[in-house]
């Protein structure tokens, strides 16, 4: 349960995978923030991760009152479902009749935030799996 | 007396021997000095592991002092390990001074 | 015989809770960018008095007989079962939830730098209490040898 080391590993790696969902997220939305249209002709959809609280250890410890230590998990990505921002470029190949263009509602300041801030979180959860190998070094150095 | 200690002198018959002849001897001052000294080392060495434990215990429960309790340990490792040292050595020449007969 | 001594059982506690605390502190610093989520810390004196009244209450229930002529030096019977067999979980535990005055625009009231230094706190000293545990036990094995 919230006892052994291994649950202590679970609930580092299960957010260092969310925080890499964002990262790549992110790099998605910077990339594409000008993408106004994909494989399949249409304009490219932010992406954005939603993040929950996953409680691990056994099922009984499921439930809103959990105490057990929590992990962390990505529950679904939610694509922007906006109308885009309009541009007036009617040299453009994607302009429409009247001559606007509908670019993806990304804005690459706010998805730079969002790298840096995942970027951030992952560090630390790294450096607790990190804190969490010395102390099972130093747990097992009791036999030394 | 700590468990460390007890382990260390019950197990002795030697010394336990030892120490009851050399009280018994009649006309030995320095038997009685000898015997005296004994326990005043055996309480010393006591005394740290007593130390190390309370400073273990601090520690543990959540506050101390981190280099106090190490040196605290250390010098019970090194008391008890002189000790078992003295012991050795006085069972020894006690068994030579039986061995060697009168 | 018993040979292991209150403050060794102790000490075998304080890492247990030391354990149990990381694993809170983990799940923060996973959580840190969950919208809602409200972290958990558990204060470590008031955890290691509800552990002692917890063990000396299973204890009085399994007290162990001396036999006549049996040499008691204190402590644990080897090889029986400690009283405080029972798993601690933080059920048992004074958990509680980490007051927070900014909670971010989801909800999230996760302090990420406060945290990272309470868990490098925690380690240290799990580290001193493993160190304290594995030096008395070095004593006495080094007494069970008769120094050889």
């Amino acid at each position: 349960m919230g006892m052994d080391f291994l649950t202590a590993l679970h609930v580092s790696g299960t957010a260092l995978s969310a925080e890499r969902v964002r990262v790549n997220l992110a790099s998605s939305n910077l990339a594409n923030a000008e993408t106004t249209r994909d494989a399949n002709g249409n304009m490219y959809r932010r992406l954005d991760p939603v993040f929950e609280a996953m409680p691990l250890g056994d099922a009984s410890e499921i439930s809103p009152n959990a105490t057990g230590p929590m992990g962390v998990r990505v529950s679904r990505i939610v694509a922007d479902s906006g109308e885009g921002r309009k541009v007036y470029s009617p040299g453009h190949p994607d302009a429409d009749a009247d001559g606007f263009v509908t670019f993806p509602d990304v804005n690459p300041v706010h998805e730079v935030v969002n790298l840096l801030s995942a970027s951030r979180s992952y560090e630390a959860n790294a450096t607790a799996l990190e804190t969490l190998k010395q102390m099972a070094a130093r747990g097992l150095d009791i036999t030394r | 007396m700590r468990t460390e200690m007890d382990l260390a002198f019950a197990k002795i018959n030697g010394l336990d021997g030892a120490e009851r002849s050399i009280e018994q001897s009649p006309k030995s001052p320095n038997a009685a000095a000898f015997a005296g000294e004994l326990d005043r080392a055996i309480g010393e060495v006591d005394k740290l592991q007593v130390e190390a434990d309370q400073q273990a215990a601090r520690v543990a429960s959540g506050g101390g002092n981190l280099h106090e309790m190490a040196l605290a340990l250390e010098k019970a490792d090194v008391g008890m390990r002189l000790a078992v040292r003295v012991r050795n050595k006085v069972v020894e020449t006690y068994n030579e001074i039986m061995r060697m007969g009168v | 015989m018993k040979i292991f001594d209150a403050t060794l059982n102790q000490l075998e506690r304080s890492l247990d809770v030391r354990l149990l605390r990381h694993n809170l502190l983990s799940a923060n610093v996973a959580n840190s960018d969950t919208p809602g989520f409200r972290p958990k810390d558990l204060d470590f004196t008031a955890a290691m008095a509800s552990v002692e009244n917890h063990t000396q209450n299973s204890a009085t229930l399994q007290a162990v007989t001396t036999v006549p002529g049996q040499m008691d030096l204190g402590g644990v019977p080897i090889g029986s079962a400690s009283p405080q067999d029972a798993q601690l979980s933080p059920k048992d535990l004074p958990v509680v939830d980490i007051p927070s005055n900014n909670a971010s625009l989801d909800g999230n009231t996760v302090d990420l730098d406060r945290t990272m230094v309470a868990m490098a706190e925690n380690a240290l000293q799990y580290g001193a209490s493993a160190r304290a545990a594995s030096r008395k036990l070095a004593i006495l094995k080094y007494v069970v040898s008769d120094g050889n």
